[in-house]
């Protein structure tokens, strides 16, 4: 991997096609590579691809690792439907609408009777990508740090409040059992 | 004659501002200078002062504008009522929706739109003081923008302006050159391939004075050019 001190512009000549495969922030013209972004360039002479590294803030597109925040909007026997609202540690709004789901499976590391019992209508949760090829995105939320980080009471609408690893309503006092983050009210994103 | 008509454009081979007839105005352009946008550009053309900023790709309202393969680019050129000498009424008019149409048309042909289907990516260009060729102070600060947003774009687009003055070619016409020249013919063009993604006339050349005006438009762009990569290589570094 060789990587370049130099800052490539748009439009601006990097390498031949013949020599290289356009990688990111590249594109093939001509029988030429070309820079489609501002950064700096990156050679990978294993496999003689070409990309380039923005410098610049790039569109939050979701990738497969990413760490997302999203709420829960609806509750199925097999999945949870999530509507991704951001990608943790990127400042820039999505680009575009994406859902994305959660099989009871990828919920957490034991089994999981009922779904309805680890997520709630409107619950916010952290999760990872762990597919984009899938339209919604699937997602998991087995790790320690994933799962709900804010839950409302299916009863009174009031935010749950913490106690040891149960959730309790604010308002009603009602015990509801959630996949909880580590993370939980603690409101880190 | 007209109230305010100088009585020559040209005197002694110069031009009114003292500028020669392939001569631009000093430009400056300064990349990210906003924080909440995703990109943006401030730019200085004489005594053009026009801000550009750039957001998304980001979902779009209302829903049925999104295409399913691609992204749709959005230009909002609008003037400051404080930009021209006599208050302009505030609010888009039939001049600023034609020059938002052109500029979305100049850029688009760049922006590589089909990575990003479903989106929109909206290009905003504000004038704070305008003093002739807005139109193409807009199209080199959006694109600066654009590039400073990251977003991936075949080239920059430069935009630059010929017009006919006092019986003269001139390159870049300011405020009086266009209010009593002959002819101002706005062009804005791919540098690396010299596609031309702008071309518009106002006033009447010759054909001989069309193809020289036009060549001598494109000699600008390549100069803007230079200038809008600098803006860039300032911004984020290198040589």
């Amino acid at each position: 991997m060789v990587e370049s001190e130099e800052l490539v512009l748009p439009g601006m000549e990097v390498g031949y096609a013949e020599e290289f495969i356009p990688g990111e922030g590249t594109y093939e013209e001509d029988g030429k590579i070309y820079a489609s972004i501002t950064g700096t360039l990156k050679i990978d002479l294993k496999e003689r691809k070409m990309s380039v590294e923005p410098k610049t803030s790039s569109p939050a597109v979701p990738k497969k690792g990413d760490i997302i925040v999203g709420t829960i909007v609806d509750i199925k026997p097999q999945f949870a439907i999530v509507d991704i609202l951001k990608i943790k540690g990127v400042d820039r709004e999505l680009s575009g609408s994406v859902s994305g789901s959660i099989h009871i499976s990828k919920t957490k590391d034991s089994y999981v009777p009922d779904l309805s019992k680890e997520f709630g209508h409107g619950d916010i949760i952290l999760a990872r990508i762990i597919d984009t090829d899938r339209t919604p995105l699937a997602l998991s939320t087995v790790e320690k740090e994933l799962g709900v980080i804010k839950g409302y009471c299916s009863q009174c609408n009031m935010p749950l409040l913490k106690i040891n690893n149960k959730l309790k309503c604010s308002n009603c006092n009602q015990i509801v059992y959630r996949k909880i983050s580590s993370e939980y009210g603690k409101g880190t994103l | 004659m007209k109230v305010g008509e100088p009585e020559r454009l040209i005197i002694d081979g110069k031009r009114l501002d003292g500028r020669a007839f392939d001569e631009l105005r000093p430009i400056k352009i300064e990349a990210g200078v906003l924080k909440r946008a995703d990109g943006s550009a401030y730019l200085e053309w004489g005594g053009n002062k026009v801000m550009a900023a750039c957001y998304g790709p980001r979902e779009v309202h209302p829903r049925h504008l999104a295409r399913p393969d691609s992204a749709i680019l959005r230009c909002i050129y609008n003037m400051a009522a404080f930009s021209v000498s006599d208050r302009k009424r505030p609010g888009p008019d039939r001049r600023s929706v034609e020059i938002s149409k052109v500029t979305r048309e100049a850029l688009e042909h760049v922006v590589f739109t089909h990575l990003f289907p479903r989106t929109a990516i909206d290009v905003f260009i504000e004038i704070l003081q305008a003093n002739a060729g807005t139109r193409c102070s807009g199209i080199t600060a959006a694109s600066v923008a654009l590039a400073d947003a990251g977003i991936p774009m075949a080239d920059l687009v430069p935009a630059c302006a010929a017009g006919k003055v006092g019986g003269e070619i001139v390159l870049d016409l300011n405020d009086v050159e266009d209010n009593y020249g002959e002819a101002d013919l706005p062009v804005a063009i791919t540098p690396k391939k010299g596609e031309v993604t702008l071309l518009q006339m106002d006033g009447n050349f010759t054909r001989e004075e069309f193809e020289k005006a036009f060549k001598l438009a494109i000699k600008g762009c390549k100069k803007v050019h230079k200038i809008q990569k600098e803006a860039l290589r300032k911004k984020y570094g290198g040589t």
